[in-house]
């Protein structure tokens, strides 16, 4: 527990899961080490370390919603997803409550905002979340790989990231070697995927803002890039392409061509609208110290992704990724709406000239591991996994037995990243929450699950 | 003035619908059971295949239901010959059971299910007014809704506009497969929409719960919860089958799949149907 804590002290929490009868926290040291495993015996409850680590705030409450383990020591514990028991919000003496949700007035998906506010000005928000609960890990017990794939394309709002961690890990547990050339096509999917929701929220920014040029130019280059992801997938969200052992489809150099030259072409005209887009002396009055977050709290939080990056901490997991070797995470020190922004074109840029990269120099062979499952019936294997997704850090871990999913347990880069909101929004203005939420980029459907 | 000449040279990019039903040649087509091929074999082992348990078999009748088939392909790439695959987007239909193919295995051939109903006149309106809620989906259905309202769609050019209040709205657009949590908004929402009013159900979680149906934690459908008047299948529901949606629903086209299939009938009209509205509105 002492060590534990010490390493949370100087790094950061990746993933806190329930195996029973034990508990693993995953930390990450310092930037290049390998995470540490801590295991911990818990049967009915454990002792909490949320107070003094923020991160691990909702993974216990978790805990205790799913696995009904009490973390001990945990002040007023409060549900994270059960609608069905009380839910106190904090209140602020003598200040007007502004509710918000879960229905928006934008077509976003659903979640509760409790304003505590002096005027126009945000003292404090409150976040519920849990409408999206679905179940999803659950629904994973028992259910064969095929079917445990699909679940993972819809546990979260990134289709190609969940399924890449739910299939690496599955990989890792059964000793599955993926081929070369299927590993490079899934880098390609899993990097149109981060172009088309980056695209996604500096379009949504720019519509915020009330530039509705740019959002429509980016708009369309969004549009014609997911237009390339089908071409490549036959899915407009690149759903069915991944199979464990490595891609469902393949591509004859024709495409391969003909999409590369397309991507050129989106890469050369999204560059110059982005750029010119925030050179605007409006955009930037506009998009400057909005929803600041100090590097401090970033720590202190564990946030992950183009969140964290927008505050100065550059970790990317694709830096660990030999395909993408020699990779720089993208940083920006502002911390604000404008660093975000900054942060999502600039990898928008970086993930370009990587697409264009693994296209050109793809290596041959086949796309799929084939021969037979190598697990006999009933044995049992477990293994996690990470991605950096669009939004930041992805965790699968599985446990496997046989050709069957027995357990799962997924962190959403949101599920890490939503804290952030409540305090970028501090002393704002109430009117600039859509754009400050929109920054942030975060799904509620990875976080509910 | 930069901005004046970009735009001036992106031109148009407002695609016709006729442009806009087709589907692309490299994305997969709905399956559609070819009676004559369906041995007991061949059925066995497409009930083992389909990821999504989409297949069923039920005494004499072997069924497939498109509201949960995520398109994978898998079935009419192994068994051509007992599948075979229906290529558009005009899926729309304003009854469940059009989207469910049903085969009479003593007979051999499909049951049908009766013409379709019409949809509710009241709502045959010039302008539709829409509120958005998302009840439990993975967000990639609204992000498709969304995208339906952008320049190569336009669905404002059909008299259709996103509001931000169910006050203001005709219909209801709903995704996903109804969280318990959501259960409560969404009617109340619902409610707080004025007479007459619509819904819409887009996409497959919407109408069967598709991957989710057998979570305690979600109804399975949003026709568990309110009269559904149209029904938009896809995984998720495309923009284009989204705006066959609506057009349906406000009697601007008509119904393409009948019993799950284009019956030769509907092919008509599935081919005049774009077109018409096409003229109509962008000529
Ligand atoms: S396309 Fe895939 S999901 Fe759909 S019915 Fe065929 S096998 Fe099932």
């Amino acid at each position: 527990m002492e060590t534990l804590k010490q390493v949370l002290g100087s790094g950061r929490l990746v993933a806190l899961w329930y195996d029973a009868p034990h508990l693993h926290y995953l930390v990450e040291g310092s930037e290049g080490a390998p995470p540490q495993e801590f295991r911990v015996e818990a049967r009915k409850s454990f002792p909490s370390l949320a107070e003094e680590f923020p991160a691990l705030d909702w993974f216990e409450r978790e805990l205790w919603e799913e696995h009904g383990l009490v973390p001990e020591g945990y002040p007023a514990l409060k549900p994270l997803r059960n609608h069905h028991l009380p839910y106190p919000f904090e209140r602020v003496e003598g200040l007007h409550e502004v509710p918000v949700g879960p229905v928006h007035a934008g077509i976003i998906e659903p979640g509760h905002f409790r304003f505590s506010v002096l005027g126009e000005r945000i003292i404090h928000l409150e976040l519920r979340l849990g409408y999206q609960h679905r179940g999803v890990e659950r629904l994973f017990q028992g259910a064969s790989l095929e079917r445990a794939l699909l679940l993972a394309e819809r546990a979260g709002g990134e289709s190609v990231a969940h399924a890449l961690a739910f299939c690496q890990a599955v990989e890792v547990a059964s000793g599955v070697e993926v081929p070369p050339r299927a590993c490079q096509l899934r880098r390609v999917l899993l990097e149109l995927e981060r172009l088309f929701g980056h695209l996604g929220h500096l379009a949504g920014l720019f519509t915020d803002i009330g530039y509705a040029y740019a959002a429509t130019q980016v708009g369309k280059v969004r549009a014609l890039l997911q237009g390339q992801l089908e071409r490549l997938t036959g899915h407009r969200y690149g759903r069915n392409a991944l199979t464990v052992g490595g891609v469902g489809f393949d591509l004859d150099p024709k495409t391969q061509l003909e999409v590369r030259r397309a991507l050129s072409e989106l890469a050369a005209e999204a560059e110059a609208h982005l750029f010119a887009a925030l050179k605007h002396p409006m955009v930037l009055d506009r998009l400057r110290y909005v929803g600041p977050i100090t590097q401090a709290q970033a720590r202190l939080l564990g946030l992950v992704g183009p969140a964290a990056r927008a505050c100065g901490l550059g970790r990317d997991l694709r830096q660990d990724d030999a395909l993408y070797q020699p990779f720089t995470p993208v940083t920006r020190t502002g911390g604000d709406v404008l660093a975000r922004a900054q942060v999502y074109i600039e990898e928008v840029r970086q993930g370009f000239a990587y697409l264009d990269r693994f296209l050109s120099e793809l290596p041959t062979g086949a796309v799929s591991a084939g021969g037979v499952w190598p697990l006999q019936e009933g044995e049992l294997r477990k293994a996690f996994s990470r991605v950096e997704a669009g939004r930041g850090e992805l965790f699968y871990w599985v446990r496997l037995r046989g050709r069957r999913v027995e357990q799962v347990k997924i962190v959403d880069p949101s599920f890490k990243n939503w804290r952030a909101l409540e305090l970028a929004v501090r002393g704002m203005g109430l009117p600039d929450f859509p754009l400050i939420n929109k920054s942030f980029d975060l799904s509620y459907a990875g976080c509910d699950l | 003035m930069n901005s004046l000449w970009q735009t001036l040279r992106t031109g148009l990019l407002t695609r016709s619908l006729k442009k806009l039903f087709a589907l692309p040649a490299w994305a997969p087509g709905w399956p559609v059971l070819r009676p004559e091929g369906l041995s007991r074999a061949v059925r066995r082992e497409l009930l083992e295949l389909c990821p999504s348990a989409a297949f069923a078999e039920e005494g004499d009748e072997f069924r497939l239901d498109l509201a949960k088939c995520v398109l994978c392909g898998r079935c009419f790439r192994a068994h051509p010959q007992a599948v075979g695959e229906l290529r558009t987007l005009e899926v729309a239909v304003a009854r469940r059971e059009d989207l469910v193919q049903r085969v009479d295995l003593a007979t051999g051939s499909f049951v049908d299910p009766g013409p379709p109903p019409p949809t509710r006149a009241e709502l045959h309106l010039p302008t539709l007014a829409f509120r958005e809620v998302s009840a439990g989906n993975t967000g990639l259905d609204d992000t498709e809704v969304a995208l339906a309202g952008n320049p190569f769609h336009d669905m404002s050019r059909f008299g259709f506009t996103v509001v931000a209040s169910p006050r203001h709205a005709d219909a209801l657009l709903v995704s996903g497969p109804v969280s318990q949590n959501m259960r409560e908004a969404l009617l109340r929402t619902y409610e707080a929409t004025p007479e007459p009013k619509g819904v819409v159900a887009v996409g497959n979680e919407a109408i069967s719960g598709e991957v989710f149906a057998e979570s305690p934690q979600v109804a399975g459908g949003v026709d568990k919860v309110l009269p559904v008047d149209v029904y938009v299948p896809g995984s998720p529901a495309r923009p284009a089958s989204i705006l066959h949606g609506l057009l349906l629903l406000s009697g601007q086209a008509r119904q393409a799949l009948v019993g799950g299939r284009v019956v030769q009938e509907g092919r008509e009209r599935a081919r005049t149907a774009p077109s018409e509205a096409g003229v109509r509105k962008d000529g």
